[in-house]
């Protein structure tokens, strides 16, 4: 479905008396489909209950809702004692969204349904140190092929990104009217204008380390948990915290920033990154496999002419006693920062993510052990950590959900759901001829200005 | 050669020798006499029939009893109900290649939680996590074996003009991969060459869908098929109609070989392993089963083969002399 096609809902809604845009029945449909949505309601009895709505109301905007493509009723739901009910159950392939998540050394993209859910994901290598305008053009390409390669006609309603650091964000949830600041070498580089132009599609943004959170607490281990722990192992070493379910971003986005605190290891005190990254691991596989302690890093240097932290862990693996040394030393430093952030936050699960955590069992254990030895027994007592299982794919999912949570936050929703799609909404057209204007008459980068905020639009008149 | 893609969930592939069995697995593997069934999207390849002798004669070592292969010819349903059933049957791992993605994800999810081992090959569907859902992947670096296609071709296409990428229409972990590498090399070092992607929806309708993009762009100046049994499919339908152009594909199946030595049409093939990936995954299937811990992506790399080597890499792939008509067609 097109564009143009979804800005024909709005005709179809007036014609039939459906709710004009007026604020109530706006706050009547959002709410009503938030219920669905989130399973909270998924009758239309557990509807006029939990909604405080009557029963022609909830009538009415189910109606309203199934035209617009985002309920459905057509299965029943368990009888107890008379007549099986109707389910209401949300659509989630109503439309879709398009995700990407960009680290130093690698790209990912994925396409999702409206509930976040990953249809299809795939994973390419990637230089981030070349020209931005590389990689966007790369991100581009994929999210073409993504779309083409779907077989359903649903339209595109999101595109997430999962950024490589911190990002500096404007209160709330909006979509984006600019490219933030993330990355020093992108400074500038207007790669969120270009997607939304390119795509027709709002975007929101978010660091690697909060989509993967968020991805692991909704498609994983962390299902469930509703305080939450995430550490990304790499060459930086980063964190995320779900507090009462909720992404913890600070004041600034900057929340999480490990990699910077000091450590100490023998006479030597130096920030995280440095002592326990995977360059300093990679640095000691080398020097060992130079100084002959390591046959099998040894190996690997005279084949390949270089030692990465993945052959270390792999060496450590197979049980090659330096590499073993090496991954263990990075697990106790990790282990006891992390241990400061259990015992401030009292999670229930702590989740270790990157490749080098995923692979290695041993840089687990010294996390564990130091955790565990370092925190108050409360902190400890239902503490589960464990390794990452979706690796990257935890960042796009979690890219996805941010993006389905936004679209679907009530503010933003109100305002989009008289037209039917937020594509058709005109604060998004608005913006959308703003950055064509500015892309395409000057023919340089330069930001349009942010969008006014949601809640100024939400009793938008018809 | 290096594995140049990432796994389905971006994972770096580990080489298929950390899978290597110590003469102790094996002999414990055997005290255990363990049953096995494998489910394969196709047996009808000779893809299928490389890596079955790979997988049975490296669990028949390790006294595994292969107690089922079921073919499901490419259909989900079919593959669904044999993963239903399977799932209470007293195996203790099962082998599978997924024929599709979202359609049978969850009837592969239900086997891990019965509690049976299950190593997929070549194909993951979205959303199966390892280490919950299943144990490991194992497969050729896809992305690989797209990027050694896109080169063989582009050194018969003349510069600027148009060719056709044949891709399978299905959600499939690695012709997805063959499909975006393919384009990718293209895009890098040969920009000059426009690429049309034409989508089959299965192996009868490949000759007709390469036939039809002939047809509707009859400047084309080569084609580059996803995998062989499809690439043969439509290169008979393009020879039928007097369409000769250069064509290059994934696996060495004994076909595609021949028509590579004869210099007809098939130019270069991006040929897999699929003998020793079926041994790698006997191996993770046994070590599954042993209760060890394995990668959950290990990957083999692809082979280039031209006219020039096909004699020699047969030999490497199929583990078997190249047949006589290889032979006299290279003298």
């Amino acid at each position: 479905m097109t564009d143009s096609q979804a800005t024909d809902q709005p005709e179809r809604l007036r014609q039939k008396g459906r709710p004009r845009n007026s604020d109530a029945a706006a706050r009547s449909l959002t709410a009503i489909l938030n219920l669905v949505r989130t399973w909270r309601a998924n009758t239309r009895q557990e509807l006029e209950r939990e909604s405080e709505l009557g029963r022609a109301i909830v009538s009415d905007r189910l109606a309203t809702l199934a035209d617009l493509g985002l309920v459905d009723e057509s299965e029943l739901g368990e009888a107890s004692g008379g007549r099986a009910p109707r389910l209401v159950q949300f659509k989630a392939e109503r439309a879709r969204i398009v995700v990407a998540t960009l680290d130093q050394t690698a790209l990912g993209v994925g396409l999702a349904d409206l509930s976040g859910r990953l249809l299809t994901e795939h994973h390419e290598e990637l230089d981030l140190s070349a020209p931005a305008e590389a990689t966007v053009a790369r991100l581009g390409t994929l999210f073409d092929w993504l779309l083409g390669k779907d077989a359903s006609p649903a339209p595109l309603w999101g595109i997430g990104i999962s950024a490589p650091g911190p990002v500096q964000l404007p209160p709330g949830d909006d979509f984006l009217a600019g490219s933030p600041s993330f990355l020093p070498a992108w400074e500038n580089h207007p790669f969120i204008e270009q997607l939304t132009v390119r795509f027709r599609a709002p975007a929101w943004i978010r660091s690697s380390v909060e989509t993967m959170a968020v991805g692991e607490l909704h498609a994983s281990g962390g299902a469930g948990a509703s305080d939450m722990l995430f550490v990304k192992v790499g060459k930086r070493i980063g964190a995320s915290a779900i507090c009462d379910g909720r992404l913890y971003r600070g004041a600034q986005g900057a929340a999480g920033l490990i990699g910077q605190l000091p450590v100490t290891s023998g006479a030597r005190t130096a920030p995280l990154d440095l002592m326990a990254g995977s360059d300093m691991i990679a640095r000691e596989g080398r020097a060992a496999a130079e100084a002959g302690a390591s046959p099998v890093l040894a190996d690997i240097l005279a084949r390949i002419g270089a030692i990465t932290a993945i052959d270390v862990g792999q060496a450590a693996q197979m049980g090659d006693a330096v590499s073993m040394e090496v991954m263990s030393r990075s697990g106790h430093l990790i282990g006891h920062v992390v241990a400061a952030l259990a015992n401030m936050l009292n999670p229930s699960i702590i989740v270790l993510s990157g490749s080098i955590a995923q692979t290695n069992d041993i840089l687990l254990a010294a996390v564990r052990e130091t955790v565990y030895g370092e925190s108050h027994p409360l902190v400890t007592r239902d503490l589960k950590i464990s390794a990452s299982r979706m690796g990257s794919s935890a960042g796009l999912a979690g890219a996805a959900k941010v993006v389905s949570e936004a679209l679907f936050d009530p503010d933003l929703m109100r305002e989009w759901i008289t037209h039917g799609a937020p594509t058709a909404m005109p604060r998004f057209r608005a913006t959308l001829a703003q950055i064509d204007a500015l892309l395409s008459g000057s023919g340089r980068a330069e930001r349009p200005a942010p969008p006014p905020s949601a809640n100024a639009h939400s009793d938008r008149p018809s | 050669m290096p594995i140049t893609g990432l796994g389905p969930h971006g994972e770096r592939a580990t080489p298929a020798n950390r899978l290597k069995l110590s003469s102790e697995d094996q002999q414990l593997a055997q005290d255990r006499r363990f049953s096995v069934a494998i489910v394969l999207h196709t047996a009808r390849s000779d893809w299928s029939n490389q890596q079955m002798a790979g997988i049975v004669g490296t669990l028949g070592d390790c006294a595994a009893v292969v107690t089922e292969v079921v073919d499901c010819g490419f259909d989900a349903p079919t593959q669904i109900a044999a993963l239903e059933r399977l799932g209470r049957a007293p195996v203790d791992a099962i082998i599978s290649v997924p024929v599709a993605n979202a359609t049978v994800a969850e009837a592969h999810r239900q086997v891990a939680r019965a509690s049976i081992k299950l190593i997929l090959h070549d194909n993951v569907p979205t959303g199966l996590l390892p280490g919950s859902d299943y144990t490991s992947l194992v497969s050729a670096d896809n992305f690989g074996l797209g990027l050694i296609a896109a080169e063989l071709l582009a050194a018969h296409i003349p510069p600027g003009r148009e060719i056709v990428l044949l891709a399978y229409g299905e959600d499939f972990y690695a012709t997805n991969e063959r499909e975006i590498a393919f384009g990718r090399w293209m895009l890098v070092n040969r920009p000059d060459i426009k690429v049309r992607t034409v989508r089959f929806a299965g192996l009868d309708t490949a000759g007709e869908a390469a036939l039809t993009a002939a047809r509707a762009h009859p400047g084309i100046a080569g084609m580059f098929v996803v995998w062989d049994t499809p690439a043969i499919g439509a290169i008979a339908a393009l020879e039928a109609s007097g369409f000769g152009i250069p064509v290059t594909t994934v696996d060495l199946g004994n076909d595609a070989a021949v028509l590579l030595s004869q210099g007809r049409q098939i130019v270069g093939i991006a040929a897999q392993q699929p003998y020793w990936q079926g041994v790698a995954v006997a191996e993770a299937t046994i070590l599954a089963m042993l209760g060890r811990i394995i990668p959950s992506w290990v990957a083999l790399p692809g082979l280039a083969v031209t006219r020039q080597n096909v004699a020699e890499m047969y030999q490497t792939v199929w583990r078997a002399q190249a047949p006589r008509d290889i032979i006299d067609a290279l003298k």
